[in-house]
């Protein structure tokens, strides 16, 4: 008789620790390129996030002055969802950790 | 017919059902469709952003490169089949507000490739300025700084006719 035995006590653990590596607030930041125009860049983060004129170009011009700028904070999972949106729209953008707790 | 600009587009124009007609000069842009289908095939496999983000698991990441990959193929592939017969028949291009979004894409694409393969040491002043001394560069580069500001000037028509039309709507 063939006898099939399945160890799972490891993943609860791995969930966990992914979890907690996870949790709390995540800033989706895009970063400067010299190429994208001005008004691709607007036009961009318009259509992403839904910012009115004024404050696609604030962002826009702290990207293009700073070198980056913080476009939305929140959960993981949506951060990761613009932030793949974003690089659809090829603008380089990264994930980061709120690190102000 | 209107007189075409000197980057050989001519002024576009958006029609009631929200379409836009981009009109360009046959002999301006044909000799720039060679660099960018040079261009589509090195993007082929290859993103024109490398992903940053670092902390993504394995199978994550490989799920967002094959469909970051293949949305940016369909762009390529899309801007391309734009320059067909009719196109070389009246010099027209007509989008709608979806596939004009992929144009604007392909577009952005193939100037950040252009931008890291071929004209890495040109100074992003002189880029994004426009300013660069087309007798100095060797005729070979030519052509592909023309392709570099010609998809930028698609893009930038585009996008103001966008806005108009969202400010009509």
């Amino acid at each position: 008789m063939i006898r099939v035995e399945a160890r799972t006590s490891a993943a609860p653990e791995l969930a966990t620790e992914t979890e907690t590596r996870l949790a709390g607030l995540w800033h989706v930041i895009v970063i400067n390129d010299p190429v994208n125009l001005m008004s691709y860049v607007v036009m961009v983060l318009r259509k992403i996030f839904g910012f009115d004129d004024a404050k696609a170009r604030k962002h826009m011009l702290e990207v293009h002055e700073a070198g980056r700028s913080i476009v939305w904070s929140g959960e993981r999972e949506p951060a990761e969802a613009y932030a793949n949106t974003l690089h659809q729209w090829h603008l380089s953008a990264v994930l980061e950790r709120d690190e102000t707790d | 017919m209107p007189t075409p600009y000197t980057n050989g587009t001519f002024p576009p124009f958006w029609n009631a059902m929200k379409r836009i007609e981009v009109r360009l000069s046959v002999s301006v842009v044909a000799p720039l469709l060679d660099v960018i289908r040079e261009m589509a095939t090195s993007l082929s496999e290859n993103l024109a952003v490398p992903l940053k983000i670092d902390d993504l698991d394995e199978v994550m990441r490989e799920a967002w490169v094959e469909d970051l990959q293949r949305e940016q193929n369909a762009d390529l592939e899309f801007l391309l089949g734009l320059f067909d017969e009719e196109f070389f028949r009246d010099g027209a291009i007509q989008l709608d507000e979806k596939t004009a979004d992929r144009v604007i894409r392909a577009c952005a694409a193939v100037r950040l490739r252009l931008r890291s393969e071929r004209l890495p040491d040109i100074d992003e002043a002189m880029l994004e300025s426009g300013d660069v001394a087309m007798n100095e560069l060797p005729e070979s580069r030519r052509n592909v700084f023309l392709c570099y500001i010609f998809l930028a000037t698609l893009q930038e028509l585009i996008i103001q006719h966008l806005d108009m039309g969202e400010t009509k709507a």
